[in-house]
């Protein structure tokens, strides 16, 4: 059985195909650009070519994230917050906390063997500690989104950003470039601000290992380290997990899948 | 008695008021703030005398406050922009018990008695939701000036709500609403009518009681000043100097001190 997981975030849409709950058949994202329900049909063309799948031969579609009820088709749509720590579980067993950093919003959760969500804490108020804060960063340093982890590495002395308020960072961060302070000090200052963010949501539903990063800023080399010296241990990272989300969506999708499959006739749709 | 000057650096302009005799105002300044504060707060100092047609030697006494009032190093005096902002609107406006300062980068809310001294005071300082900044960047994503947006949010037909506190995401907001079509000047006058509901909740907590000043560089906005009005449903005093009051306090408080100086 081929199940579809799409995740329809604030900044970008991800796909995932998945053969019997199990394996990865293809993964994609795109921008969502102000129409993901636009660029959600794109992902999901994109995940039947790379997959050599006909679009009616994925048996069963679960969406999930901000615009999850937007998407007609789909058979079934769980919050992201589910669907991350199932995505989370799934690519690290052992996972007990799942840190999302999002375009907009980022989250923690506890999560069971299972992957079922014990605890949560999530700040969607404010930009400060989202990934929003580090695109705009990346603008106005004039530093490629993809650059700004592995120049962050170099740095010796981190310039820690004591404004709370992403508005209000920029500003200092400006003063601070105007002072001269080296780029890679300015880049790590940024991802350790991050990191508390996180840090705080994560103190909030209590910290055990292991911590699995998903989510946007998983491919940030800079972010893990910072996460990494913020908690002070080890942070699993996975390029799938960029896609924990849709994963999770996938893997839920078939569950529902089966067991739909498995009750009589009547009953359950 | 003497000349007397008060400077306030805030943390997006510099503010100086050179006061006469009488303790009127003789000549003012306005300039934006960069990197170098240092610099800043000397070149508000010396526009403001030549405003004035005076020469530095004249001024005798200088006060500095604002958020960068420890980088001036050539007052006699600092004093909490607080303070100042109270004595300021207090002097313009003898029966304000409430001084609204919306800055920059933070905004106020101070109760005052009537001799203008602070009783007491709510600051947003976290955050650039409801400040200056708020607007400035609202602005930009709509291609204003700042300077533009607060007439044109009075010639809204429908307010156009807009939900997000933090700016970075009315920013995105605001776009989104231009994409779906609505009128710049309907999310105009939403994006007043938002800070003057976060302006008012600050009122609040330190209780509101008339009359009311609005001080702080977004006290020109005339649509500002409307949106606070009609949420506070009572008038508001704004004055073309309301954007000084911080530098015009700080000269008062400079006066004083000479006067009590004098005295003992």
């Amino acid at each position: 059985m081929i199940t579809g997981g799409l995740d329809l975030g604030a900044g970008v849409v991800k796909g995932v195909l998945l053969e019997d709950g199990r394996r990865i058949l293809a993964t994609t994202s795109a921008p969502s650009r102000g129409v993901p329900v636009q660029v959600a049909r794109h992902v999901l063309e994109e995940l039947g070519e790379t997959a050599n799948i006909a679009p009616s031969d994925v048996d069963y579609l679960c969406t999930t994230g901000f615009g999850r009820y937007t998407i007609p088709e789909r058979n079934l749509q769980v919050s992201d917050f589910t669907s991350s720590a199932r995505g989370a579980v799934f690519l690290f067993p052992k996972t007990r906390l799942v840190v999302d950093v999002g375009t907009q919003a980022s989250r923690t959760m506890s999560v069971s063997p299972t992957g079922k969500v014990l605890k949560f804490k999530m700040n969607e108020k404010c930009a400060a500690g989202a990934g929003r804060f580090v695109e705009r960063c990346s603008k106005y340093l004039q530093v490629p989104l993809e650059e700004m982890g592995p120049k962050a590495l170099a740095s010796e002395h981190p310039k820690l950003i004591s404004s709370v308020c992403a508005v209000l960072a920029e500003t200092e961060i400006i003063n601070n470039v105007a002072e001269g302070v080296a780029l890679p000090d300015i880049l790590m200052g940024v991802f350790l601000s991050l990191s508390q963010r996180a840090f705080s949501l994560m103190r909030y539903v209590g910290i055990q290992p292991e911590v699995t990063l998903v989510g946007g800023l998983v491919r940030n080399v800079g972010m893990v380290k910072a996460l990494h010296d913020t908690v002070g241990m080890d942070v699993n990272v996975a390029p799938d997990a960029y896609y924990a989300a849709a994963l999770g969506a996938a893997i839920l999708g078939h569950s529902r899948a089966l067991k739909l499959a498995q009750a009589p006739q009547g009953i359950g749709g | 008695m003497s000349v007397v000057a008060g400077v306030d650096i805030g943390s997006t302009t510099a503010k100086c008021v050179v006061l006469g005799e009488d303790s009127q105002v003789l000549g003012k300044s306005l300039s934006v703030v960069g990197v170098d504060i240092v610099k800043d707060a000397e070149r508000a100092l010396e526009a403001a005398i030549a405003d004035a047609h005076l020469s530095r030697s004249d001024v005798s006494f200088i006060t500095g406050t604002g958020y960068g009032r420890y980088k001036i190093y050539f007052g006699q005096l600092v004093v909490t922009e607080i303070s100042c902002h109270a004595r300021g609107a207090s002097f313009l406006f003898p029966g304000t018990r409430v001084v609204v300062d919306i800055g920059g980068q933070d905004t106020k809310a101070i109760r005052i008695n009537e001799k203008g001294e602070v009783v007491d005071f709510a600051m947003n300082d976290k955050c650039a939701a409801g400040t200056g900044r708020f607007l400035d960047v609202c602005a930009n994503a709509l291609g204003y000036d700042v300077g533009e947006i607060g007439a044109l949010s009075l010639q809204a037909r429908r307010a156009v709500k807009v939900t997000s506190t933090c700016t970075v995401f009315a920013e995105s907001e605001v776009t989104s609403y231009v994409s779906r079509g609505k009128d710049p000047k309907d999310i105009l006058a939403g994006l007043h009518a938002s800070i003057a509901n976060r302006t008012l909740s600050l009122m609040q907590r330190v209780g509101v009681e008339p009359e009311v000043t609005f001080t702080g560089g977004v006290s020109q906005n005339e649509g500002m000043v409307q949106a606070l009005r009609r949420r506070l449903g009572a008038p508001v005093n704004v004055s073309p100097l309301s954007q000084y009051l911080g530098a015009l306090g700080a000269a008062l408080h400079g006066r004083e001190r000479i006067v009590a100086g004098g005295a003992s």
